[in-house]
């Protein structure tokens, strides 16, 4: 193919919006979501006696542990020139360490989940209105705004989720709820610090949308006006749609940084991903292999987080507004 | 029969007065043109109008409503003054004819099938037929200003208020928009205009106040002021725009 003639890859990347660049990547993904979904499927929505038996991994761990146990044998035999054989060995074997582990790491990715994506949710509907009443309120909204925001981003996350949690009479409240930890509705820790992340994640967005709101020319609520909109209906149809597109960068950031946020929720015990790692790995003292799997779950959120939010953003993007590929 | 009065409208911006009594009248399909150095009021005195600004003191009647009564409900009243914007401010996130639907169907309530029908036919009025499904961003600047046309129109208002309608345009897109607006002139729409644009002026203006530092120090018909203006200030200021190429 000659250089001048377009590639068909180049073909591709138009129409597919997702990152073409590193198909590793994306294989990684699927199977990491294929194994999980499959896995919450086994454990949450089978009945007992069709399930697989949920605190048993997929795959066995033994041909691993032999096949680690016989590449290091060799490689001891082999002395020095036998080190390549021996990393791998010891790859091998932190693979049939971490394949045990692997359900329950499943169940505390779905808490992880959870709470992120409620509390990303629950805070852009609050984010919004503290956002608006910041840039377009009066002074005592803008003060309250204000002062909310600052309260919330200028203390630890940790020690607010620390307040209602034991603070509080929040948890005594949801526990009366009914069904509450019945079933598929989170127990009441899980509650706590998803009002925790809401209340959080509500500053730091409004933060976010507060910036792109003012980067949104006055001229186009003042044309709004101009039309008989009134401020309200000016900043709902022409501000925000335009404020929320710009927003998005900084929201993409705020969900990644949410994801791992999330594991401070193991200190109010909810058992998300960092707490089922942490206590696996009280048990088994393999503090090391189960905190560098921890960190790998985290890190494939992360991964399909931004890929998810460069899909939102190029998707809302109109000439002129948003997306990234424009010359 | 009287459609807009401007009564010794005073406003000041801090220390600075910027109009300092201001009086005019227009009549049903009159067209009026606003002219002046920059900094003397002429936007200003737009603003006040359709109370983008509000005004200090004085008094603005539009078709017999009090503009400052406080019975007046602000939005209603913008219904009834189109505006069209120097830097053209259409929707940026909008298409040509989602900026021209917005007011039918957000101020006045005009179901969605209706609104795309009158938005097109108001595009169609401006020439932008081919361009409705077009973002502002893809369109050039005449074409934006047309489409801003457009969307003040559709509000069917008894008054267009023009505020530099051209200045922002290169010079060859003045042409499309001038067009539009002697087009509207003709057919008999009320427009305060304000622009050096003398060739609209010329043709199409009934009146042209000529303000200076927050004052009207003359007014007449264009070929009054063009050729016999009273006021040096006048000569002095219409002789520079025409060795500018206006």
């Amino acid at each position: 193919m000659s250089a001048e003639e377009p590639s068909v890859a180049d073909e591709v990347r138009t129409t597919v919006t997702v990152d073409t660049d590193r198909p590793w990547a994306l294989v990684g993904l699927a199977a990491f979501w294929g194994w999980l979904l499959v896995r919450w499927t086994n454990d949450f929505l089978l009945p007992d006696g069709m399930a697989f038996p949920s605190e048993q991994s997929f795959f066995p761990a033994a041909p691993f542990s032999a096949a680690a146990e016989s590449l290091g044998a060799t490689a001891a035999s082999l002395g020095l020139v036998g080190a390549p054989l021996d990393v791998l060995a010891g790859l091998l074997g932190f693979v049939a360490g971490a394949i045990p582990s692997l359900p329950a790491l499943a169940r505390g990715a779905w808490l992880t989940i959870l709470l992120t994506v409620a509390g990303i949710a629950f805070g852009f509907v609050l984010a919004v209105p503290l956002s608006v009443a910041r840039v377009y309120g009066g002074r005592g909204l803008r003060w309250l705004s204000l002062s909310y925001t600052e309260l919330i981003r200028g203390t630890p996350l940790l020690a607010q989720l620390f307040v209602l949690y034991f603070g509080l009479p929040l948890t005594q409240i949801i526990r009366e709820v009914p069904g509450v930890g019945v079933g598929f509705v989170p127990a009441t820790a899980v509650w706590v610090a998803i009002i925790g992340f809401t209340l959080n994640s509500a500053a730091y967005q409004a933060e976010y949308i507060r910036s792109a709101l003012e980067s949104v020319d006055v001229g186009q609520l003042t044309a709004a006006r101009s039309i008989g909109l009134s401020k309200v209906d000016g900043i709902r149809y022409v501000v925000l749609p335009q404020g929320l597109r710009y927003a998005i960068p900084g929201w993409s950031n705020e969900l990644v940084y949410l994801i791992k946020y999330s594991s401070l929720a193991a200190f109010i015990t909810v058992r998300e991903l960092f707490f089922q790692a942490e206590s696996i790995a009280n048990d088994t003292f393999r503090y090391t292999e189960l905190f560098v799997l921890a960190a790998l779950f985290y890190l494939a959120l992360v991964v399909s987080a931004s890929l998810l939010m460069n899909l939102v953003e190029e998707r809302t993007s109109v000439p002129g507004i948003g997306g990234k590929r424009q010359a | 029969m009287t459609l807009l009065r401007v009564e010794d409208v005073h406003k000041s911006y801090g220390d600075e007065e910027v109009l300092k009594g201001v009086s005019f009248e227009m009549d049903r399909g009159d067209v009026d043109v606003l002219m002046g150095p920059s900094g003397s009021g002429k936007s200003t005195m737009l603003r006040c109008i359709n109370r983008l600004t509000e005004i200090d003191s004085g008094d603005v009647w539009l078709d017999g409503t009090p503009v400052y009564g406080p019975d007046t409900d602000v939005n209603e009243l913008r219904q009834d003054v189109g505006m069209v914007f120097q830097d053209f401010n259409l929707f940026a996130h909008l298409t040509a004819l989602e900026n021209v639907t917005l007011g039918l169907k957000r101020v006045l309530g005009v179901p969605e099938a209706e609104a795309t029908d009158r938005a097109a036919d108001h595009l169609a009025q401006v020439g932008l037929a081919a361009q409705t499904d077009s973002y502002p961003a893809e369109l050039s600047g005449g074409q934006q200003q047309r489409v801003g046309i457009a969307r003040a129109l559709a509000m069917e208002p008894k008054l267009m208020l023009f505020d530099e309608p051209t200045s922002a345009l290169d010079p060859e897109l003045v042409g499309e928009v001038v067009e539009v607006m002697r087009d509207l002139a003709e057919r008999g729409m009320t427009m305060l205009v304000v622009s050096h644009e003398m060739g609209f002026a010329r043709s199409a203006a009934d009146d042209i106040h000529f303000l200076d530092s927050g004052r009207i120090v003359e007014s007449g018909p264009p070929e009054q002021l063009f050729q016999r203006p009273e006021h040096d200030r006048t000569n002095e200021f219409l002789t520079g725009l025409q060795s500018n190429g206006h």
